[in-house]
């Protein structure tokens, strides 16, 4: 009976996990006016003579040459996908404020999860040892003896 | 001990010549910088220059064309605008003809550019890129900043910072023997 509350309560978290997992990453609903997208895009792309500003921030020729074509390029039916790949076959992925989630640049979104999910499970192995070490039966006459050598001194 | 002494020796010795490479050479000149343009065919640049005369890349094909981002403020394009002065005389139509050096103003004023040219001299057409779209089409970053395109319009190089006529002339004498 308590196993399987044990169970179905670690159910519970992992679908709360993945619950939380989802909504973090699929976000608020996209931006609809073409000044929201404008200003999506150029977050998610750097100023290029201020690299430590997005383009939406700096208020620098360059950035402001980033928000123009942007707005063009919507204005031309592209998708914010195809912006950003434009800029990115003129500047480089380095552009990109958040690196993209595919080819070599996926290892940066990969690498922390497989380093926690591999940190889990030597957590995990490490309390099964435990406590297949605890439950190894009584003291035997051995362990005994050391405990009254020890309180006799 | 002997080899103890030997290698210090051989240490120093490599120490002394790292000193002199870094000493003599000037790293700030014909720093050749990645992009993804390279090997690629150059963005059509369809511009005005400083007369309004509306001027296209693709005119110079069949010749090398050095594209110069620059701007008047700018210390080190004023620094390579003598090189790229005798690189285009060595080259231009009184030269051997087949090169063109064609400048962009990057975040400068046409006037201002006006000026810097007629101070230093150079007679190569200077576009103007009011909005910034020639710069975002070549990924420049900041002035000064160069790329050599081929004859056939093919990107072959992108040079941050200065240029000089001489690497210049490397460049193309390279790009030419692996034609």
């Amino acid at each position: 009976m308590r196993a399987r509350a044990q169970r179905v309560s670690w159910v519970v978290l992992g679908a709360v996990f993945v619950f939380a997992l989802v909504v973090g990453t699929a976000g608020d609903r996209a931006p609809r006016t073409e000044t929201e997208r404008v200003r999506a895009v150029a977050s998610s792309v750097r100023c290029p003579t201020c690299r430590g500003l997005s383009a939406a921030e700096s208020d620098a020729r360059a950035a402001q040459a980033v928000r123009d074509e942007i707005r063009d390029r919507i204005r031309a039916g592209e998708s914010d996908a195809e912006i950003r790949a434009y800029l990115v076959s003129r500047y480089g992925e380095d552009i990109l404020l958040k690196p993209r989630a595919s080819g070599i640049a996926a290892l940066v979104w990969v690498l922390p999860v497989v380093a926690v999910a591999l940190g889990l499970s030597g957590v995990a192995a490490a309390f099964r040892s435990w406590r297949r070490q605890r439950a190894t039966g009584p003291p035997t006459d051995e362990d005994r003896a050391l405990v009254d050598a020890a309180l006799s001194r | 001990m002997r080899v103890a002494r030997w290698a210090a020796v051989a240490v120093a010795m490599v120490m002394v010549g790292l000193v002199a490479l870094l000493a003599t050479r000037d790293a700030s000149r014909n720093t050749a910088a990645a992009s993804p343009l390279i090997s690629k065919p150059a963005p059509e640049v369809i511009a005005p220059d400083l007369d309004g005369t509306t001027i296209r890349l693709s005119q110079y094909r069949g010749r090398y064309v050095v594209l110069n981002f620059f701007a008047s403020w700018c210390v080190p394009c004023a620094r390579e605008h003598d090189d790229l002065q005798r690189f285009a005389t060595r080259h231009g139509a009184s030269g051997t003809g087949d090169a063109q050096v064609v400048a962009v103003l990057f975040d400068d004023e046409p006037a201002e550019a006006r000026a810097f040219f007629e101070e230093r001299g150079g007679d190569w057409p200077v576009l103007v890129d009011s909005r910034g779209k020639v710069a975002l089409d070549f990924g420049v970053r900041g002035p000064p900043e160069s790329f050599v395109v081929d004859p056939d319009g093919v990107v072959v190089a992108r040079i941050v910072g200065e240029v000089t006529d001489t690497g210049l002339d490397r460049l193309i004498a390279q790009v030419e023997a692996e034609r």
